[in-house]
């Protein structure tokens, strides 16, 4: 309790209050995990718990495939995206104005998804265009179909709309590291990379893996700019969000909103628990320590 | 026999787009000595020692360790090694890992290594607390173990950046002792930044003051604090009262001044003097004294009597000059409890000849 002079009860009915808020705001995601597994789907009068309907999904090509595609993308945005952040973040803690550097960094999350689609749609189209343009003036094939709509377009898509979010993940957690401690590690003979592998990194990590989550999430719940860019294949959120369009809501549809739903909230839990285990072992160690200090 | 020169520095200069940190500053420093940068926060004597220390890049002029120019090195591979004012532990380190971190990074057998890092931890005074981490030390532990962690690494140079500037005034003291006895043990080059007078005063063979991105001056601390050359060391270091007045004429090896509303007489200097010149001449708080009213001998000035400050040991008498400038004259306490002045009342202030200082500049 922080406040010392604040009544027991008035914490527990924050924390309360704060549960409360947590339960609303999730209590329709619960319900769709609920219906995912009933055997007769929404709105039937009998609820009989069945699996069905996950086997469904992992047993079509189709939605498996598209799943794949899905986790191709997350590996990719977070491949990309991560070391991108970690790279300005570290140019921004170096630079003395940093106001406009943040600023310009987070601009893409100020346009619309749908707008920065299509802006990127006729981008990618001109320069396809342009590179083809390029093939027959040289009399040459290689640069062909370097930017058609696909794989990359799509990935780089992701890329534009997470790459802000890492950084600012990384960037806040990079506020409380001293520069002064790179200084002392190359004072000791290290290299510039070793002073940040062995100082530097251990001291961010927390930031670096939580945007790896981060964006692993965004990656795996974004639609709109994907199904703009991707070209011949599907993400998982687009054959849902195409689905729920076209057929409505099936018990299909609902095992696929639960495992969209899970995957994040089991890799924020992970993250949680494994950071509360951690943070709970060192102060462990530090009392410790401590009092055999005192008992000395 | 020439000494041998440890570090040399040759026109060195640092600019920041227009803003001038440094400007054109050489200076020698001898193997083996304690050699400190002292001067007021903003002078420049930071960005100084990190040049040295290879943390940047000058604008112009030259870095050289025993004769040879280093000034394009990184500083992994300059032959020094640097302790921080504060916040330079590896935080996620144990204080073993810390101290044998650039030995680890030279690769040293682990026998060596270990043994390495007890010597420098018994040399700092920490045997025994290999497995703490940082947050379980103090700051004069922290301190400790960062000059540990430079000193296992035998470097020829060791810097230092206002390494007690965060610590407790009694710790300070303890540490700057501390600071000169491991000097004198391990014998190797030490710099040390600070802007605390005293701590100068207390470790340093030679000391240079560094103001307004210059060095100012350069000596032993008795010359510097005895003997200043420039007016700005005068003012800075030690309890000076500066006079301003014009030189009247030289006779014999003394200088005439005239101060306005008082002459006065003060050892000439080698440099040469010109009638009409406009100079400033120092003396120490402690060499002034009140001396009475109807004394007319030579370098006696009238003034007003202000009010004392009992400070323990000294007393500090204040003063005011018939122009508004404030004196203050400093003595060994006395016994009795009550002043013999009271404010208001009319006195003279003097001095002997040889403790005023002429400065033209």
């Amino acid at each position: 309790m922080l406040d010392e002079h604040g009544k027991a009860w008035s914490y527990r009915a924050k924390w309360a209050y704060l549960l409360f808020v947590v339960f609303v705001l999730l209590l329709p995601v619960f319900y769709i995990i609920y219906i995912s597994f009933n055997e007769h789907g929404f709105g039937a009068a009998i609820y009989e718990f069945t699996v069905d309907w996950y086997r469904v999904v992992l047993g079509d090509r189709m939605l498996v495939a598209s799943l794949e595609w899905t986790a191709y993308l997350a590996v990719g945005a977070v491949a990309s995206a991560v070391p991108l952040g970690l790279l300005a973040a570290k140019f921004c803690k170096s630079s003395r104005n940093k106001v406009p550097f943040v600023t310009l960094m987070l601009m893409p999350l100020f346009v619309p998804a749908d707008i920065m689609g299509s802006s990127l749609l006729v981008f990618f189209k001109n320069l396809n265009g342009f590179f083809e343009w390029l093939s027959d003036s040289l009399g040459v094939t290689w640069f062909y179909g370097w930017f058609e709509l696909g794989f990359l377009t799509a990935l780089i898509g992701q890329i534009v709309y997470t790459l802000p979010y890492a950084f600012i993940v990384i960037l806040i957690t990079m506020s409380r590291y001293r520069v002064q401690q790179t200084e002392a590690a190359r004072s000791c003979g290290a290299t510039a990379w070793q002073a940040f592998r062995d100082v530097e990194f251990p001291q961010i990590r927390a930031g670096v893996f939580s945007a790896c989550a981060f964006v692993t999430i965004l990656s795996f719940n974004e639609a709109t700019r994907t199904a703009l860019l991707k070209g011949g294949f599907d993400t998982f959120q687009n054959v849902l969000v195409s689905q729920m369009l076209n057929i409505g809501m099936s018990g299909e549809s609902y095992a696929m909103a639960g495992i969209m739903s899970v995957i994040p909230m089991v890799v924020i839990g992970s993250i949680l628990i494994i950071t509360l285990i951690r943070s709970d072992r060192l102060e462990r160690v530090a009392r410790a320590k401590a009092a055999a200090v005192m008992s000395n | 026999m020439q000494a041998d020169s440890g570090v040399e520095v040759v026109d060195l200069s640092k600019n920041y787009g227009s803003v001038v940190a440094l400007k054109s500053v050489s200076f020698k420093i001898r193997s083996g000595q304690y050699f400190v940068l002292l001067g007021p926060s903003g002078g420049g004597k930071t960005t100084l020692l990190r040049l040295i220390g290879g943390f940047m890049r000058p604008s112009s002029g030259n870095i050289l360790f025993h004769d040879q120019d280093l000034t394009s090195l990184p500083p992994n591979e300059r032959p020094t090694s640097m302790v921080f004012q504060s916040y330079a532990l590896f935080p996620h380190m144990t204080v073993e890992k810390n101290i044998s971190y650039g030995l680890k990074l030279r690769k040293l057998p682990k026998t060596e290594t270990a043994s390495k890092v007890g010597r420098a931890l018994e040399l700092v005074g920490l045997k025994g607390l290999n497995d703490r981490m940082p947050h379980e030390l103090s700051g004069g532990q922290q301190q400790r173990v960062q000059l540990a962690r430079s000193l296992v690494l035998e470097s020829d140079v060791l810097l230092l950046d206002e390494p007690l500037a965060s610590l407790d005034a009694k710790l300070r003291k303890e540490m700057c002792l501390e600071l000169k006895r491991l000097q004198e043990q391990v014998g190797i080059t030490f710099i040390h930044v600070t802007h605390n007078q005293e701590e100068a005063m207390t470790i340093a063979d030679r000391i240079a003051i560094i103001a307004g991105g210059e060095l100012i001056e350069e000596g032993s601390p008795r010359d510097i604090y005895e003997r200043p050359q420039k007016q700005f060391t005068a003012g800075f270091i030690g309890d000076n009262n500066l006079f301003e007045g014009t030189v009247m004429g030289q006779v014999g090896s003394d200088v005439k001044v005239d101060l306005g509303y008082a002459r006065i007489e003060v050892p000439a200097r080698e440099s040469i003097i010109t009638e009409g010149e406009e100079v400033s001449v120092s003396v120490r708080s402690e060499l002034l004294q009140l001396v009475d009213p109807d004394d007319d001998s030579l370098n006696r000035i009238p003034a007003t009597y202000v009010e004392e400050v009992y400070l323990g040991l000294t007393t500090s008498h204040l003063v005011r000059l018939s122009n508004g400038t404030e004196v203050v004259i400093r003595q060994v306490s006395e016994d009795e409890g009550f002043s013999k002045f009271s404010s208001g009342q009319e006195v003279k202030i003097g001095w002997q000849k040889s403790s005023a200082r002429l400065h033209p500049d």
